[in-house]
């Protein structure tokens, strides 16, 4: 067994296994499988400052190779997820290393956001900023695909608290280096991507769209060559550490992350699948480092051979 | 056996069937109006569970599910033959909840929806009625199940091919005058408009009641928040989105919002 303890700057996590935020729930939806403190980190769900009723139904369209979703951040604000059972209480409880998606529907609610979660930081590992979500009509991406304003969501959540921050990048750009590198000088510690890819299926008996939205996030195993790609170019761009994730189904799907320059992974659509994915990405990487006679995963990181 | 493994899967009538699971955990615990929610193949093509409402389980380990062949994943169900197996998670989701024996249940379904109400044949220690809609004869199902449970069984159809013309909420007179006087409880589970359709009257009329509101689901474990349906909430709407997977699919008509 290899040590997959994993050094995210301020941040060191188990295993280099975390979730993808949108996909777990707030951790206690899974806990009845496996205890969730097993995995490196669990990121939860995107809080905002007030409840969120999220987008009209339908919000998912299954499509060869993977899911178009427009769920649209349905949450319950960040007063509700501090202290009503079923959020943080419950995962202080639960042992696991939490990381909070936060998201706005402008600048200064990032930033209250973050301030009310710096408040109440117990409990709490780490900050994810969410400029990447394509299904919300103000907030989301309209921040993570102009690089002005993405550098300046950081730059004041960044003011608001001290907890590391992760700030997780949309692949709906054409470099997605250059947003790597702006939100990196404005105070980001680290990157997280790929969220959903912009796609649309279309019922062709009724000519409508799939989803009430019209269009979703694209995700599953048929993006991950496209992330695979993004989390290379962006481990060139940067020095900070870059978690990966994209279609990761397995524990050779992982590697492939981590051989392209990311430090850690997470597992999403995968959750939808198998409940139990995320362990068997675990199994797999301790796996395959046994396999290759590596004594820490660290060993791999950005180990891609190019001639 | 393995836990999975199809024991039977056979053509019920038309496109519809009716597959036998060996799955003795769910099968012990299951009550009526859960669902299993299951991967019917391992491939990376069509990678989403498929939630099914439990119809019928039994003391040897089994789970017996009742499905139409409407797309990609229960056209590939239909060809499993006995011996293959499916990876099930369940019992999911809150089901069907008992009434005191004084009170009559009555079951509303509409086409396949009618499986999801036949565990409380057996869950309930007094007999009851149970409505049936659907399109046409092809599609009237399960009724020799509930006569053989002692069900007082009513039918309509769209196209009057079977039992009375007319949908299913077409019968509830019927029954509201031959039960005046005993108190009733209806459990319903069918198509959205259906239900809805049940929702006004039962409300009209003050009766009590839960409805089974089947939605396209995602993760099945309350993760997602893609099957939410709208419930009665104090937000300026009057409504908010619970999920289908685990606050349901067994809402009560109480709290069931109604556009």
């Amino acid at each position: 067994m290899a040590d997959l303890t994993t050094d995210l700057g301020k941040l060191v996590l188990k295993n280099p296994v975390m979730t993808a935020s949108g996909t777990f729930g707030y951790g206690v939806e899974y806990n009845q499988y496996y205890e969730i403190s097993r995995l490196g980190a669990v990121v939860v769900k995107g809080i905002r400052m007030e409840p969120s009723p999220g987008n009209p139904t339908p919000r998912v369209a299954e499509v060869t190779g993977g899911m178009l979703n427009a769920i649209g951040l349905q949450g319950p604000g960040v007063e509700k997820f501090l202290h009503d059972d079923h959020y943080m209480p419950f995962l202080k409880k639960s042992g696991a290393t939490v990381i909070v998606n936060i998201w706005g529907k402008t600048q200064a609610e990032y930033g209250e956001v973050a301030a009310r979660l710096d408040a109440e930081s117990e409990g709490i590992a780490a900050l994810e900023i969410n400029i990447s979500c394509p299904n919300v009509k103000a907030g989301g991406v309209a921040f993570g695909t102009d690089l002005k304003l993405a550098a300046e969501v950081v730059s004041l959540v960044r003011r608001s608290t001290k907890l590391p921050l992760i700030t997780k990048l949309s692949p709906n750009v054409s470099h997605i280096g250059d947003f790597a590198r702006a939100v990196v000088d404005a105070g980001s510690d680290m990157v997280s991507l790929i969220n959903t890819i912009t796609g649309m299926a279309i019922d062709i008996e009724t000519r409508r769209p799939r989803l009430a939205n019209r269009t979703g996030g694209f995700s599953g195993p048929a993006v991950k060559p496209i992330a695979v790609r993004m989390v290379y170019e962006v481990a060139q761009a940067v020095r900070v550490p870059v978690i990966g994730m994209g279609g990761i189904m397995n524990g050779d799907d992982a590697i492939e992350f981590l051989l392209a320059g990311a430090s850690a992974v997470a597992v999403g659509t995968a959750n939808f699948v198998d409940p139990y994915a995320p362990l068997g990405v675990i199994d797999g990487i301790n796996a395959y480092l046994d396999r290759h006679g590596c004594a820490s995963v660290k060993e791999i990181v950005g180990g891609l051979r190019i001639d | 056996m393995k836990d999975g493994e199809i024991i039977s899967n056979v053509r019920l009538q038309g496109d519809y069937f009716v597959v036998k699971f060996y799955a003795p955990a769910i099968s012990r615990s299951a009550r009526a109006g859960q669902f299993v929610h299951v991967r019917i193949d391992r491939g990376l093509d069509r990678i989403l569970r498929r939630p099914f409402s439990i119809h019928d389980t039994a003391p040897d380990g089994t789970v017996t599910v009742v499905y139409k062949v409407v797309g990609h994943g229960t056209r590939t169900l239909s060809t499993l033959p006995a011996g293959a197996t499916c990876d099930l998670l369940g019992p999911l989701g809150v089901g069907f909840r008992d009434v005191p024996e004084e009170v009559v249940p009555v079951l509303v379904g509409g086409g396949y929806g009618a499986a999801a109400t036949y565990l409380l044949t057996k869950q309930l220690p007094q007999r009851g009625v149970f409505l049936l809609g659907a399109r046409s004869a092809g599609d009237v199902l399960l009724t020799d199940a509930y006569r053989a449970a002692n069900y007082d069984v009513r039918v309509a159809t769209n196209d009057g091919s079977m039992g009375r013309r007319g949908l299913v909420t077409d019968l509830l007179d019927g029954v509201f005058d031959e039960y005046a006087g005993r108190k009733l409880f209806f459990y319903g589970c069918g198509p959205h408009p259906m239900l809805m359709a049940l929702a006004r009257i039962l409300r009209k009329r003050g009766a009590a009641g839960e409805l089974s509101i089947d939605h396209l689901m995602c993760c099945g474990v309350g993760a997602c928040f893609a099957c939410v349906v709208k419930v009665k909430s104090d937000t300026p709407e009057g409504w908010s989105y619970a999920r289908a997977c685990t606050d349901g699919p067994v809402f009560d008509l109480d709290d069931v919002y109604v556009e």
